[in-house]
């Protein structure tokens, strides 16, 4: 069945940056914002933008993500000709099995994938960022513009742009110069990762850099220099939105702030939901002796303590007593009574013994910082986690 | 299970729930601020592995289909069987309107009764407020190798409802009519019937023009020297009949015990999937003794409240002792207490509205409430 355009999800990062969070989960499937995951946001974008063809490359620990993402029922991928399709590295006849080896890579291994829908337009997208996107109003954009590539660019403080993918514009529109963390910048315009290609053009770059065995088989470093340098035609599409790329502690803990101000992102707007897979629990309780103040809470969820500007996923719980501020709690972390946690983000099935301390008020010391416990330890009574510690196994606590 | 077929009876609306009813079916009421009274049967099913069901209805089940749809969130759209909606298929000369009773109804659909492959039957109620654990009620009735199991509970039930006297190998010595308590353990009208039996029952209360269950089909087949085994359920139980039922099931819900009762982490109660957000709370809001769904923005103080999912609560206004359903917006400055507020209602800011305890308010589905000048 010929699509006019699928997209490929790239879902196979570590995410090492996420440290203990991503120890044993692909980054798209870590938590976020309550009810999601990151996954969730590309995902629903596609489905609220009428794409219908999702693949899904994977690589780094996949086990979570494909059962999360199952059949792509709860984002209404669910349909025949097409869906949302699991694309794992595999084995071919005759040659050893090959892992992707770079973005593009991922891409080139899933021609046949590709080919199968015989499409028009190829969107890329990757699986860490928060933010909502009508992807037919970049399609539209590309089309009209006869482009050969589209990026998606959001304007970003010259200071910011030390640290990001700048495109610089020409006088024509089109992007004339690539520069990857340039330190005089000459543009404000920074890479979002989100890209769309005119498939036939993409697919002969695509095969050309896998010949090149000096390329590092990537979207930013080859693909798109390649292109500048051959003359096409590259698009940049301004998008003015919030938009976070959220591969770092720092950064994942501040869009889950952001999320408590409505302002940021608007989650309650029917007309583009972000949907999620989400067990049915009942609706949260919050206890005689509580206090919900500034926070998000999800169903399932247990408060019996003190909650103030955090951000809590289903089935979390937060004990008699306890404190819970500034902080994240990912599906099924509980808070036992008088704990107290404070800018802190706590794993998958945490538990946080009575009397524990996780985190600390910032002090104004270079050394603060967010503290991380990974999925599944447990701090035991009376342990003290330091502000911006990282906390891999219950060994440690 | 395999061998065992599942039948919920939906079609009842209780006059008694008043306004609740108005435009659905006592199965179809919202409880617990996000579930529908028939999900707790329907998972009872799932919980125990029976993906074969049929839920009889009658009139006013638009919400009910809204609901069940196929059947997916308790694994009952199969290939094979599966969820079917039963609307009457009609018999000639039995039919008065309304069903009278359960008899009746299981006659209305006869030719899907007939046509079920398993050798039990598991009927039970859409409007009861009670987590079953099935696989132990299947395992009671085929240890005993019984015809018939009644399902009871150890609790007494609010209002109209029968008892069995058990003897010592827990089948029913009695199965009384008087129901105003006393001797034996209250019916949860949940029953377990070989299919072979249950036709004969249909078949005898046809020929005698009988309809209900209890006084005409059980007395029957206990005076023909059928024996009726009986099997008790612990925990948290109620039959929702009255507005004072609804009130009280929902706000017993806040209590940890009860909820864990209902809400077992290895019997979970699914639902229809809702797109949803999680709940925000504003920077002045206040929470105490609720338990609040999805999809809610609560800026003001609530207590003792149960919000459904989609509910805005304004700044500054202040709720107690509410059961508020989805899609609600109450305005800044309101002020409610023991009110239940259908779906889609709106307080405009300021406005008050007192219910009691026996009566709270019932605001019917749509309306607006304006605030006094």
């Amino acid at each position: 069945m010929k699509k006019n355009c699928i997209a490929m999800l790239l879902a196979g990062g570590q995410g090492s940056r996420l440290y203990a969070l991503t120890q044993n989960v692909a980054k798209p499937s870590v938590p976020f914002g309550g009810k999601y995951r990151i996954i969730d946001f590309p995902l629903s974008n596609c489905a609220n933008s009428g794409i219908d063809t999702v693949g899904v490359l994977t690589q780094y620990r996949p086990l979570q993500l494909n059962s999360y993402i199952g059949n792509g029922q709860p984002w209404d991928l669910d349909v025949s000709d097409g869906g949302v399709y699991i694309l794992p590295p595999y084995q071919s006849a005759g040659e050893k099995g090959s892992w992707f080896s770079g973005t593009a890579n991922a891409i080139y291994q899933n021609m046949g994938f590709i080919e199968s829908y015989d499409p028009d337009y190829v969107l890329i997208l990757s699986g860490d960022h928060i933010y909502k996107m009508d992807y037919a109003e970049m399609l539209q954009a590309h089309k009209e513009n006869n482009a050969d590539c589209t990026i998606a660019v959001q304007q970003v403080s010259m200071q910011e742009a030390t640290r990001m993918g700048i495109m610089n514009v020409g006088e024509d529109g089109f992007i004339n110069e690539f520069e990857e963390k340039p330190k005089h910048p000459k543009s404000d315009l920074a890479s979002m990762g989100i890209y769309i290609f005119t498939w036939k053009k993409l697919r002969r770059y695509l095969i050309e850099d896998e010949n090149d065995p000096n390329s590092s088989k990537d979207f930013g470093k080859n693909i798109i220099p390649n292109m500048l340098n051959a003359g096409e035609r590259l698009l940049p599409f301004r998008f003015s939105g919030y938009w976070r790329d959220v591969g770092t502690i720092t950064s994942l803990w501040d869009a889950n702030m952001d999320m408590l101000s409505i302002g940021n992102i608007d989650l309650f707007d029917p007309s583009w939901p972000i949907s999620s897979r989400s067990p049915a629990c009942p609706p949260h309780y919050v206890g005689e002796n509580a206090s919900v103040v500034h926070s998000i809470l999800t169903e399932g969820c247990t408060v019996r303590g003190r909650v103030a500007n955090s951000v809590l996923s289903p089935k979390a719980e937060v004990g008699e007593g306890a404190v819970v501020e500034y902080s994240v709690l990912m599906p099924g972390a509980i808070v036992e009574e008088g704990a107290v946690v404070k800018y802190a983000m706590l794993g998958e099935n945490v538990v946080v013994k009575a009397g524990a301390v996780v985190g600390a008020d910032p002090d104004g010391s270079e050394n603060w910082g967010v503290a991380t416990v990974g999925p599944d330890v447990t701090v035991r009574s009376g342990a003290v986690v330091a502000p911006n510690a990282m906390i891999y196994s219950s060994e440690e606590v | 299970m395999k061998g065992f077929h599942g039948i919920i009876f939906a079609y009842g609306a209780s006059k008694d729930l008043g306004d609740l009813v108005r435009e659905r079916t006592s199965a179809s009421l919202v409880f617990c601020g996000r579930f529908r009274l028939i999900d707790l049967a329907l998972s009872s099913l799932r919980n125990a592995g029976v993906h074969n069901c049929g839920v009889i209805m009658k009139r006013d089940y638009q919400s009910l289909l809204d609901h069940i749809s196929n059947g997916k969130p308790w694994d009952m759209a199969r290939r094979d069987g599966g969820l079917r909606m039963l609307p009457p298929f009609g018999l000639p000369g039995y039919h008065r309107g309304d069903y009278t009773g359960t008899m009746e109804a299981l006659n209305a659909v006869s030719s899907y009764v007939h046509d079920i492959k398993e050798d039990n039957i598991i009927l039970l109620l859409g409007s009861a407020c009670v987590n079953i654990d099935l696989d132990a009620v299947i395992k009671c009735h085929l240890e005993r190798n019984a015809d018939v199991t009644a399902i009871c509970t150890d609790r007494e039930l609010a209002g109209t409802h029968h008892r069995y006297v058990v003897g010592e190998d827990g089948f029913a010595k009695a199965l009384r009519f008087d129901r105003t308590g006393g001797e034996g353990v209250c019916a949860l009208e949940g029953y377990i019937i070989k299919k072979d039996v249950l036709l004969e029952m249909m078949d005898e209360c046809r020929e005698k023009e009988q309809f209900r269950f209890h006084r005409d089909c059980l007395r029957n087949y206990l005076e023909n020297g059928g024996r009726i085994n009986t099997y008790i359920h612990t925990g948290y139980a109620s039959i929702i009949r009255t507005v004072e039922d609804y009130y009280i099931a929902n706000m017993d819900m806040l209590l940890k015990k009860n909820i864990y009762e209902i809400f077992p982490a290895d019997r979970p109660v699914r639902t229809k999937h809702m797109e949803g957000v999680s709940s925000y709370y504003g920077e002045d809001s206040k929470a105490t003794n609720s338990l609040v769904a999805d999809n809610c923005i609560i800026e003001g103080e609530i207590e003792n409240c149960i919000i459904s999912s989609g509910a805005r609560i304004g700044k500054g206004a202040k709720l107690k002792n509410c059961i508020i359903m989805q899609d609600c917006v109450v305005e800044s400055g309101c002020e409610l207490n023991y009110v239940i507020a259908d779906k889609h209602v709106c307080f405009e800011a300021g406005a008050k509205n007192i219910g009691s305890p026996s009566h709270p308010n019932i605001i019917p589905k749509n309306a607006i409430v304006k605030a006094d000048k």
